[in-house]
């Protein structure tokens, strides 16, 4: 198997610059995503590795060959589009049994082939049904099988599940997962799911504006957000603008506009060392944060505010608080855990303190000045 | 139990309403098509007189139908119909799939255009036609002065302006329902089949072109039939020296000695060949399918 690789890749549609000077490189093998709201040129970058778009620069290798120019149908690479594209016109397993026949397959072959990628999806019982007489979920298996049969080094997914409802999207999440560990082959996954990116991938890039914005294994990008649009697309967080007091050992103090002072742990190993007087934002995950009406009395806990609930939302798995904090917003998953059998559960306007460990904040070397320290369920990008 | 019976009331109730719909329609079809095409059957079965018929049983009318002059007609009749519908779907396939990947407003602009020569007389069109490529028309002047040619052509009067003509006139028949059917192929599935491996061509004819059989079907009725009775333009624009069975028709109607009887045994014989055809096209796009399907798991 190849290593594909992308060179400076830019592409214009007319003045658009859709894609901006990406360079990436995927191991053989591996399952990555690209990541990104609508707009932001994955699939761009994903129709470009395909051979339907052609770069405005840069260049394509897969492996040692360059790709760049190549058509469609002289690459290794397959596809599963994102309404799944069976023909209609064909059955189950005539869709199936399309890339082989194009190559001139001697037919007793192709028939083995086929039944045994149908039955590798578990298709076999519909082979002989028309598209428009399978479901979602059974189309999807359809268009696994028709790429997977012709093997290809590289097999593209376009959004594959954004037409599946919840419950299924879910089982075909693992569905694929389980697939590509058969299989063995590079699978690219393009979703602006932050939730199927983070569960599937071995790696992630973050894509914003047609820029990579951050690569890496999910929970790196999860836990160590390198910017602030990072931490707000993926997951839900508290972003705090600040200035920064006090640089001490590993310790960094923080003065925010309206609030008491924040401490941080920092790690040159991964964080970025500020100085006194930088301003900064720190992200800071929902869940990581505990609530009580009582104050800690243990001391491992540096940032202890104290603060007042405005808003309680039940979620079922976990209640989520917006506790005001001075002029801050802060959001605060808590699940429904009692300490104490006879303990009650918060109230409105009820006076509260959050506590968090000073290693659970990441700090980012961005500040947006127009951007409100937190939002609830809006995304101001 | 109750519901069932309501079920069966309201099914009715929806019967009833359905036929009265229908019916404005359906007793036009009876009264001007039905009733008409069993009078031309029971004429065809008439002796004929100079004016009109007497009604004495006789097969004459198609002992003379295999008379070597008129099968020569329903031959030229029969290639002139299949000729034009070839043509039309040559020239209008690819005017009709360009029309279907643009955008939403420059289809209705070029739709537009494909319908304006509509807004123009038919016989005043076709006047048009023999004034362009007479002999002294603008066709010649245009290719003498561009040195093709010495001498002007004869192109008027000959089954080549016939042919030209037939054309011109139903292309429109043939890219309309054309239209309307590649429009609605999902242009992704051809990136698909690209992406399985198959080029250009080969996307073409495994994927656009099966899903385009319905508009090609459809076209080529269109056109086949009414290009099988033509009469007007072959007596424009065509060479007299052989005619067309429309014309034949039309002279056996309207001059004396009429032979009203051998009229309508003629449009029989045109009908038996719409009919053929059908059957043959009907039996042609259904072996398009089976072919693409290569009966590819009969064990069921």
């Amino acid at each position: 198997m190849e290593k594909l690789i992308l060179k400076n890749i830019t592409k214009y549609f007319g003045g658009f610059r859709a894609v901006n000077n990406v360079s990436m490189e995927i191991e053989p093998g591996e399952l990555y995503s690209f990541l990104g709201p609508s707009g932001c040129g994955k699939t761009t970058l994903l129709r470009m590795i395909a051979g339907f778009e052609t770069p405005s620069s840069g260049k394509i290798f897969l492996g040692k060959n360059e790709i760049t120019s190549l058509p469609p149908y002289k690459r290794q690479v397959n596809t599963i589009f994102q309404n799944y594209s069976l023909f209609p016109h064909k059955t189950v397993s005539e869709n199936v049994a399309f890339g082989l026949q194009i190559k001139k397959i001697p037919k007793v072959e192709i028939q083995e082939q086929v039944m045994e990628m149908l039955k590798l999806v578990k298709m076999e019982s519909e082979k002989n049904k028309y598209p428009s007489m399978i479901s979602g979920g059974q189309k999807q298996r359809v268009a696994i099988a028709r790429a997977l049969i012709n093997k290809p080094q590289l097999l593209l997914l376009d959004e594959p599940l954004a037409a599946l409802d919840l419950k299924l999207r879910q089982h075909m999440l693992i569905e694929l997962m389980n697939i590509h560990d058969m299989v063995g082959i590079t699978f690219i996954y393009v979703t602006h799911d932050q939730g199927e990116a983070i569960s599937i991938s071995d790696r992630v890039a973050v894509m914003n504006e047609g820029e990579v914005v951050q690569e890496g294994p999910p929970e790196e990008i999860y836990e160590k957000p390198n910017s602030i649009f990072s931490a707000y697309f993926i997951g839900d967080t508290n972003l705090i603008t600040g200035e920064v007091l006090d640089v001490k050992d590993e310790y960094v103090e923080l003065k925010c506009k309206g609030s008491d002072n924040f401490y941080f742990e920092i790690d040159s190993a991964y964080h970025f060392i500020p100085n006194v007087g930088d301003k900064v934002t720190v992200s800071l995950r929902p869940e990581k944060i505990a609530i009580s009406r009582n104050e800690p009395k243990r001391k491992d806990y540096f940032n202890i505010v104290p603060g007042i609930v405005e808003d309680i939302l039940y979620l079922g798995t976990h209640t989520q608080y917006i506790v005001k904090v001075g002029d801050l917003k802060f959001r605060v998953f808590s699940q429904h855990k009692k300490v104490y059998v006879d303990e009650k559960e918060l109230d409105w306007e009820e006076e509260v303190f959050l506590f968090w460990h000073d290693t659970d904040s990441y700090l980012i070397n961005e500040v947006r000045e127009e951007m409100l320290p937190v939002k609830n369920h809006e995304i101001p990008l | 139990m109750i519901d069932r019976t309501l079920e069966k009331i309201e099914e009715k109730r929806k019967n009833r309403l359905s036929w009265i719909l229908a019916a404005p329609v359906l007793l036009w079809l009876v009264i001007l098509f039905l009733i008409p095409y069993l009078i031309v059957i029971i004429y065809s079965f008439l002796t004929p007189t100079i004016y009109d018929i007497q009604f004495a049983f006789s097969l004459e009318s198609f002992k003379r139908l295999v008379d070597p002059i008129y099968l020569r007609s329903f031959y030229i009749s029969f290639r002139l119909a299949v000729v034009t519908t070839i043509a039309c779907i040559f020239l209008g396939y690819p005017v009709a799939y360009y029309i279907a990947r643009k955008t939403e407003k420059v289809k209705n602009i070029l739709l537009l255009l494909i319908i304006i020569p509509f807004w123009t007389n038919f016989i005043i069109r076709i006047f048009a036609w023999r004034i362009f490529i007479s002999a002294n028309g603008l066709l010649n002047e245009l290719l003498m002065f561009a040195g093709i040619i010495d001498d002007p052509l004869r192109i008027l009067r000959t089954d080549l302006a016939v042919t030209m003509v037939m054309i011109y006139v139903y292309l429109p028949y043939m890219i309309l329902p054309l239209y309307a059917n590649i429009e609605k192929i999902d242009f992704t599935l051809i990136e698909a089949a690209m992406d399985l491996g198959a080029n250009r061509l080969k996307s073409f004819l495994k994927v656009t072109l099966p899903l385009s059989k319905e508009g090609i079907f459809a076209g080529s009725i269109l056109v086949f039939i009414p290009a099988l009775g033509a009469y007007i333009i072959p007596q424009l624009v065509g060479n007299q020296d052989y005619l067309y069975v429309g014309q034949i028709i039309a002279y056996k109607i309207k001059s004396i000695p009429r032979n009203w009887p051998l009229a309508s045994a003629l449009s029989l014989g045109l009908l038996v060949l719409v009919i053929v055809m059908l059957i043959l096209l009907y039996w042609f796009y259904k072996r398009v399918i089976k072919k693409e399907n290569k009966l590819f798991f009969n064990e069921k």
